[in-house]
């Protein structure tokens, strides 16, 4: 863990039609954490993170993103696909992989390389390429699926897919939505583990409903509610503070609310 | 040309549009299906004015003569609607959530609907006589023609008729509950499969009113409908899919650019311009004048 | 075996184009009429049309409803250069119709070979880049673009129509001869023939190397998800506006071929039927294929043909509904439908061969 701030959103206002659906918002996300958004439905999690990867422009504020190396790079105003250049990577919350490629060209899709178009013609995915998605496709179990159509994958196994291609890009930061929904126990904790062992290269924000999940793993945690920051801190802090079981904790354990 | 009657031929020219599109803007805005027949409705509404005129004209008295067309205006929704029906029931229902499947598909029907005219009617184009009632125009000058007005008051009636059964009736409220989420509606006992039938049946209705009330104005063949769907189309897209205040704004812009630039150049020319233009205008604001915003993400 | 199975497909298209290659050889043995060298040669290039078309829909998910507006630039094109070959440079009977003394500007640079040459070429991509550049940036998309495209198409054929002191307009450009010589003569269109045949192996060759390589993979994210390729570090519409000028291209092409073979164009072939009518062969031969595409072309063209000079009143009446048929019931098309079939006998029997 550090203490370097690698993503921050400065002072973010998003309305659609009126409709605040984020006020005000600051956060900083630093280095190396696992850094969980929570709150009720509704609260303006995934639209945090549609800012961060440029699927919304906010009505007002930015978001600076401080790599490990370079210069500070403003991210609001950028197109999606240059952020993801970045190192910048986004799991829906649907899980969306390209239904009808094979899992091993998926993975080939994420990489870096040949994403211009007449790259795309000449590249051929190299050696070292080729065994990362290996060992990513291990971690995940799905060597054994590589030649398969991914629209033929279980839903727990197209989660995973998507993961996966998350890693292959060597992202600097990964953004989760919801990425334990429809799981069961086991997968739920290999997912986790599969988290603390990236948080060593990358940082990851994660939108989550799960309790569980988030007490097990976060090292951050940001409590929204109806479009603004009501708590931040860790894990323990969160628990205890009585606004925050108010508003959502209190509501009975309740899961995907 | 003067001014005045300028107005007057953009208002005309926006209302036949309007009339035209209005059905589109339910089966498309409302439905999301694209039925590139919807031209070949407008024929139908346009052969059934011709068919009740014949019958009128061989059959009955020439002193009721002029009643025939009241009976058209009623006949060919009555037609339209049916064929309707039966389209949704034997294609369209099958649809559902395919966009570009239902344009395809629809577009197969329109063949057929036009090589059907062709063989019932023959290629040579058919006319209808404006009733005695609708000769002539205000203060005797060819500008302010009686029929032209005629059409406007249609397009007021029609358009009226269906903001009150969309948002004042209890009909209304169901159909726009299935056309926005069929399985939730299903689950507060509306019968949606019902439900789509009338609504593409309403659409394709008022499709029949645009023809009756075109066959005034043009003569009548099996490519009436390949000369309006364009046009329809692009003032739904327009003014944004699934706002009536959009289609009805968008006719009117449409309508009215299209007088314009008429007085300016020739009528292809500003044909041509008018499409230019409003796919430019697409460019800008691919939602259209009246989008309707939303959240999710489109896949 | 498994090496049939893997090359099905080219296996395929290898065995049409011998068939194609030997019909000037049946008209001399008067198995096909002496007519029918043309009539095949037009089938070659919709058959080119079609492979660009099932680049852009089938695999990438743009349906465009006006790929006759690059035909037609491309014929167009073509029959200009032959027109003036004709004339020997001098003004047209319906440019002085037009009160014209002088030939328009725009004509002047179809008195030379390759000048006309280039701007077949170029005038078709440069209008598709211009039009895939701006809408795909600006993400219209889905039936928006259909709608789109079908307005242009529309709107090109009414300003077609429009100028016919410069276009002749519905007329269009007639009594034209080939490139090489007289249209009548049949040693003439035999060398065009077999020349628009090489084109479409060329064509078929060239997107088959595409589709197999990382791009053709990218053509098929971007159909399963638009935004997900976005999310992947893809631009997109960069992809999506070469890939429509691409098959622009290949329609032009097509065109100034056609025209050498029709010897004539005319704004019919710039309706949105016709535009459509190539949807239609893409979509019944089994679109996200190339070998559906020009299978597609070659047989709805060559059926439209007998059957409609046979009976003329039931032909669309029967593509109507065969068409409406094929997209309710046969997504994939006969190509699809075909290798269903062949799947299903072979997994019985390999079954069978387990058990036993």
């Amino acid at each position: 863990m550090s203490d370097r701030t690698i993503i921050q959103l400065d002072k973010i206002s998003v309305s659609f039609d009126g409709f605040k659906a984020l006020t005000d918002v600051d956060i900083n996300v630093n280095e190396n954490t696992i850094h969980f958004f929570i709150g009720p439905n509704g609260a303006g999690k995934t639209t945090l993170l549609d800012i961060i990867c440029g699927k919304t422009k906010p009505t007002a504020g930015k978001v600076m993103y401080y790599p490990p190396s370079g210069s500070d790079i403003q991210l609001t105003g950028m197109k999606e696909y240059k952020i993801v250049g970045l190192g910048i990577g986004r799991k829906f919350q649907v899980p969306s992989v390209f239904t009808n490629l094979t899992v091993q060209d998926n993975m080939e899709l994420s990489l870096k390389n040949g994403r211009k178009v007449l790259e795309s013609v000449f590249s051929k995915a190299r050696r070292e390429e080729l065994e990362r998605i290996d060992e990513i496709l291990d971690m995940i179990d799905l060597k054994d699926k590589k030649n398969i159509l991914a629209k033929n994958l279980a839903h727990g196994q197209k989660q995973w897919l998507e993961i996966g291609m998350l890693l292959v890009q060597n992202p600097q930061v990964i953004m989760l939505d919801e990425p334990v929904a429809g799981m069961g126990k086991p997968e739920t904790f290999k997912t986790g583990e599969i988290l603390k062992k990236i948080k060593k290269d990358c940082t990851v924000i994660v939108v989550e409903h799960d309790m569980e999940f988030v007490k097990l793993y976060a090292d951050m945690v940001t409590v929204m509610h109806e479009g603004k920051v009501l708590m931040e801190g860790d894990i323990d802090t969160i628990l205890n503070d009585e606004t925050v079981q108010k508003v959502y904790l209190g509501r009975g354990g309740e899961r995907n609310a | 040309m003067d001014i005045a009657t300028m107005i007057f031929n953009g208002i005309s020219t926006s209302s036949i549009l309007l009339l035209t599109a209005l059905g589109l803007a339910i089966t498309f805005g409302l439905m999301r299906v694209i039925n590139m027949a919807h031209g070949e409705f407008i024929m139908i509404g346009a052969y059934t004015t011709y068919l009740v005129q014949e019958v009128f004209s061989k059959n009955l008295p020439e002193s009721v003569f002029d009643l025939y067309y009241i009976i058209s205006l009623f006949m060919s929704f009555i037609v339209a609607f049916f064929i309707g029906v039966v389209l949704e029931r034997l294609v369209i229902s099958r649809l559902y959530g395919r966009e570009i499947d239902s344009l395809l598909a629809t577009w197969g029907v329109s063949l057929v609907l036009q090589q059907a005219a062709r063989s019932i009617f023959g290629a040579q184009p058919v006319n209808v006589k404006a009733p005695g009632f609708l000769q002539g125009s205000i203060g005797g000058t060819s500008s302010f023609s009686y029929v032209r007005l005629f059409i406007i008051i249609v397009m007021v009636i029609c358009l009226t008729g269906i903001w009150v059964l969309m948002y004042r009736t209890d009909f209304g409220a169901k159909m726009r509950a299935t056309m926005q989420n069929r399985s939730m509606a299903q689950c507060l006992g509306i019968n949606t499969k019902i439900m789509d039938c009338i609504t593409f049946g309403i659409g394709s209705g008022l499709a029949g009113i645009a023809g009756c009330s075109i066959s005034l104005l043009f003569s009548i063949d099996s490519t009436l409908g390949t000369k309006y769907i364009v046009d329809t189309f692009m003032v739904v897209v327009l003014g944004g899919v699934g706002k009536l205040i959009g289609t009805f704004t968008g006719a009117g812009i449409i309508g009215l650019s299209n007088v314009t630039l008429e007085t300016l150049t020739s009528a292809s020319i500003a044909k041509f311009l008018v499409l230019i233009l409003v796919i430019i205008f697409l460019q800008w604001k691919p939602q259209g004048l009246f989008a309707i915003k939303s959240r999710s993400l489109d896949e | 075996m498994s090496f049939i199975k893997k090359n099905s497909k080219n296996i395929v298209f290898t065995i049409i184009v011998i068939l194609l290659a030997l019909v000037p050889l049946f008209t001399d043995i008067g198995l096909l009429k002496s007519s029918s060298i043309v009539r095949y040669g037009r089938y070659i290039t919709f058959a080119i049309v079609a492979i660009g078309l099932d680049m852009i829909w089938g695999y990438t998910g743009i349906l465009s409803l006006g790929h006759g507006i690059y035909f037609c630039l491309g014929g167009y094109g073509m029959a200009m250069y032959l027109l003036m070959q004709k004339t020997g440079g001098k003004i047209t009977d319906f440019m002085q119709r037009g009160g014209f003394t002088d030939l328009p500007w725009f004509w002047k640079p179809f008195l030379n070979l390759p000048l006309s040459l280039i701007l077949i070429v170029i005038v078709p991509s440069l209008l598709a880049m211009i039009i895939g550049y701006f809408t795909f940036k600006n993400r219209v998309r889905g039936v928006y673009f259909s709608i789109i495209s079908q307005a242009l198409t529309w709107a090109m054929y009414t300003l077609f129509n429009g100028l016919q002191p410069y276009t002749n307009g519905t007329n269009g450009i007639t009594g034209i001869d080939t490139i090489i010589g007289s249209y009548y003569d049949q040693t003439n269109i035999r060398i065009l023939f077999y020349a628009a045949l090489t084109a479409l192996v060329l064509v078929y060759a060239l997107s088959t190397f595409l589709l197999g390589t990382k791009f053709g993979k990218i053509l098929i994210a971007i159909r399963d998800g638009e935004n997900r390729t976005y999310f992947s570090g893809y631009c997109v519409s960069k992809f999506k506006t070469v890939v429509y000028v691409l098959s622009a291209l290949f329609a032009a092409v097509a065109g100034a071929i056609y025209v050498n073979l029709n010897n004539s164009i005319s704004t019919s072939e710039m309706t949105i039927t016709f535009s459509v009518s190539m949807v239609i062969w893409v979509a019944v031969g089994g679109r996200g294929s190339l070998i559906g595409a020009v299978i597609g072309a070659l047989l709805v063209s060559a059926c439209e043909f007998s059957v409609s000079s046979a009976f003329p009143d039931i032909w669309q009446y029967i593509i109507g509904i065969f068409f409406t048929v094929v997209i309710l019931f046969f997504r994939r098309g006969i190509v699809g439908f075909v290798s269903d079939i062949f799947e299903k006998v072979t997994v019985k029997k390999n079954k069978e061969g387990s058990v036993a």
